[in-house]
């Protein structure tokens, strides 16, 4: 049959022509704006002066940004790393566990993720509040001093971090379990006929046949916590937020209080080519770690 | 046939004519003083039937509200009226949100620059002398204080106000005086974990020494540093003391005091609602509000305004302005329900009369309205504005002793002046 490949492209273009506009409108145009954004003074709303890149030769010197970035840093290292192995342990508890058990142990660990943040801020004020928490109330019985844990900066990021590892470690542990599923019972049993003790057991055959599903759950972790916003206002709101600022955080600031939409847009494109460059050099060394296994 | 069309146009002419105009309204009211505002609006709505509809939606206070405002006047979707903080009019003037109040629209709602408080008309007054808002109200802070408490601990004067209030010595003797009658947790309920809040008290008694924030573009010039200083650490001295709540945010203020555990609390004259219907159920003790106590040289109590502002395009349909006016005189003339949400009328002919000047607590307050000030005007400052953001993270520390007032007063005005 001959083929009219220039009709076959135009069909073809014509299909995928819908998504196309939508992509382009929703997505394509607006970052090229904020772009452009970035390089003017305008406010939140309307047009600018064009400025150059001074928008971007003022971050180095700016301690609010610095702060930001350092505590954005902290705070991923504080939450990804955890986060994942936490997951990783529970989902290896649950799998060992059967039936209905399993089931309701699986729910009782993903329960908190469909909380929305709003409630997840709720709960633990209501734990970890200074004068009315029901943490403080244990700490008084148990003789050990009242500590504000949202309002002492040495506190903050660790236990947001927690907070945050409590509320998103169900997804992770769901893609564990899944892998974990996928390991064929065959060769647990070839290594159970040569006597192999547990420990060996995860470390030569779960933990390098799991090792896809871990690197996805870093990457999946790791870009969205570079992103951390929510937790952070609704935990330093009224307390310390500028010792607290986060990337995200100082970019609402920026826009949002200070009405600085050119200077928030410098950060927020500083902040994607960040998460552009950690995600690419993220999965380089999960293939190179694979490669290497 | 020709007679019926023409009657029916006439019906259709007539009901345009007569149809109802209604005022789109948004306002960031959620607390006691909202339900009061919601009925004030269903009796307005009541009163003027068929001519002029209030259609009223309460938004989320602070950032929010006044971000929802800014992308709504841009796109042209903004509400025909709204309610507005005074501080904030600086701001909304260089994102160009409001719309002026003109001389003719203020003959049309028969108000002047007379029926106002000089301070309050300067907090709507704009850098070009025109005037971007109608005062509804003037909400200070003011200290609540627990009777029975203060009574047993021998701290009342006759007409049962609290005895030490005329100076900084004084009024730390009374507060040693409640912690000692071991009654309670603490002597004075402080939202010490809420910088944005403690804003107020501290600006109060940076007053109190004549101290401003701003002079001429900068921030704590000269010796108005030393003067903020002044004001953490006597703060600080009392948290130190063990007379002050510490690292308690508002919620937890509000329970201290209502529960009985902090005799005193500095807090907003918006938590009159709360103590009167506590008080009407039978679930509250016998309380008064008073101003602020003199701490350092003079009186000076920390106060903003919930004014009504016209966004900017909004308005502009003669008969629509002319509905929207109504609805701001109407409600300022029944602004003495309002005061029952605590607030202090803005409008003189409510404060003057006699019904007004027997409401209590209000009345024992409303002598602070000579001695208020406000905030300075920048659009850094303001409810919710950056300059909170910066105060609340070196306050909060300062408050509650950990760092060193001298230093916070320090890095603030670092921060402050490379905003």
């Amino acid at each position: 049959m001959i083929r009219d490949r220039k009709k076959e492209a135009l069909v073809a273009f014509i299909l995928i022509l819908p998504f196309l506009s939508i992509y382009s409108l929703i997505f394509v145009y607006p970052t090229i704006d904020m772009f452009l954004l970035s390089f003017t003074d305008a406010p939140l709303i309307g047009k600018g002066e064009w400025v150059g890149l001074e928008n971007y030769t003022r971050l180095p010197n700016d301690r609010r940004f610095d702060t930001a970035f350092w505590n954005t840093a902290y705070f991923v290292l504080l939450s990804v790393i955890p986060g994942t192995f936490v997951a990783l342990a529970i989902a290896l508890g649950i799998s060992r566990l059967q039936g209905r058990l399993q089931a309701i142990v699986l729910a009782l660990f993903f329960l908190p993720y469909i909380l929305p943040v709003s409630v997840v801020y709720r709960l633990w004020d209501w734990t970890l509040n200074f004068q009315f928490g029901i943490a403080m109330h244990l700490f008084d019985l148990m003789g050990i001093d009242r500590v504000p844990i949202f309002k002492v900066t040495g506190w903050f990021m660790p236990a947001v971090a927690m907070v945050t590892v409590w509320w998103t470690s169900g997804f992770s542990i769901l893609l564990f379990l899944a892998g974990l599923r996928s390991i064929p019972n065959e060769i647990y049993e070839a290594a159970s006929l040569d006597n192999t003790n547990r420990w060996t057991l995860f470390r030569r055959i779960t933990w390098p046949l799991l090792w896809p599903v871990t690197a996805l759950v870093l990457t999946i972790q790791l870009i969205l916590q570079l992103k951390i916003f929510d937790q952070v206002y609704l935990f330093s709101v009224g307390g310390r937020p500028n010792d607290n600022l986060v990337m995200v955080y100082y970019i609402y600031q920026r826009a949002f209080v200070s009405n600085d939409g050119g200077r928030a847009a410098a950060i927020a494109i500083v902040l994607f080519i960040i998460v552009i460059i950690v995600s690419v050099l993220n999965f380089q060394l999960m293939r190179f770690a694979e490669k290497r296994s | 046939m020709n007679k019926y069309v023409a009657i029916a146009f006439a019906g259709l002419m007539a009901s345009a004519v007569q149809a109802e105009e209604t005022v789109v309204w948004w306002d960031f009211l959620g607390g006691g003083d909202g339900v009061r505002m919601k009925q004030l609006i269903s009796d307005f709505n009541e009163a003027n039937a068929g001519e002029v509809k209030i259609d009223a939606t309460t938004l989320e206070w602070g950032v929010p509200f006044y971000t929802k405002v800014q992308t709504s006047v841009a796109v042209g979707e903004a509400p025909d009226v709204m309610t507005y903080h005074a501080s904030r009019i600086p701001l909304a003037l260089e994102q160009g949100v409001l719309d002026e109040i003109t001389p003719e629209d203020w003959a049309a709602m028969g108000f002047g620059q007379d029926d106002f408080a000089a301070q309050i008309w300067d907090g709507v007054t704009g850098p070009d002398g025109k005037i971007y808002g109608v005062p509804l109200d003037t909400h200070p802070i003011v200290l609540y204080y627990n009777k029975d408490i203060l009574g047993a601990a021998g701290q009342l004067n006759a007409d049962g106000t609290p005895v030490g209030m005329g100076s900084r010595e004084e009024f730390t003797a009374m507060l040693q005086a409640i912690a000692d009658s071991g009654k309670v947790k603490f002597p004075l309920g402080s939202v010490t974990a809420d910088g944005n809040f403690m804003f107020r008290t501290i600006y109060s008694l940076v007053g109190q020494q004549d101290g401003e924030l701003l002079t001429d573009g900068d921030f704590l010039v000269g010796d108005n540093a030393a003067k903020l200083e002044n004001a953490l650490a006597v703060l600080q001295e009392w948290t130190t003391a063990g007379l002050q709540s510490t690292y308690t945010d508002y919620p937890a203020t509000v329970a201290l005091f209502t529960s009985g555990e902090a005799a005193m609390m500095i807090n907003g004259v918006w938590e009159v609602p709360t103590m009167t219907d506590l008080h009407a159920q039978g679930k509250l003790f016998e309380w008064g509000a008073v101003e602020l106590p003199v701490i350092f040289d003079h009186p000076a109590t920390y106060s903003d305004s919930h004014v009504f502002a016209i966004p900017a395009g909004s308005a502009e349909d003669p008969a629509k302005r002319a509905a929207v006016l109504k609805v701001i005189s109407g409600i300022l003339k029944e602004s003495l329900f309002w005061a029952t949400a605590g607030h202090i009328p803005a409008y003189k002919a409510v404060t003057d009369s006699a019904e007004y000047k027997a409401m209590e607590p209000n009345a024992t307050y409303s002598s602070l309205t000579a001695n208020m000030i406000y905030d300075p005007k920048t659009p850094l400052a303001g409810v919710a504005g950056p300059i909170f953001d910066v105060m609340s993270t070196y306050f909060v520390p300062a408050l509650n002793g950990e760092l060193d007032p001298a230093e916070a007063v320090a890095s603030i005005t670092e921060d402050l002046n490379d905003m």
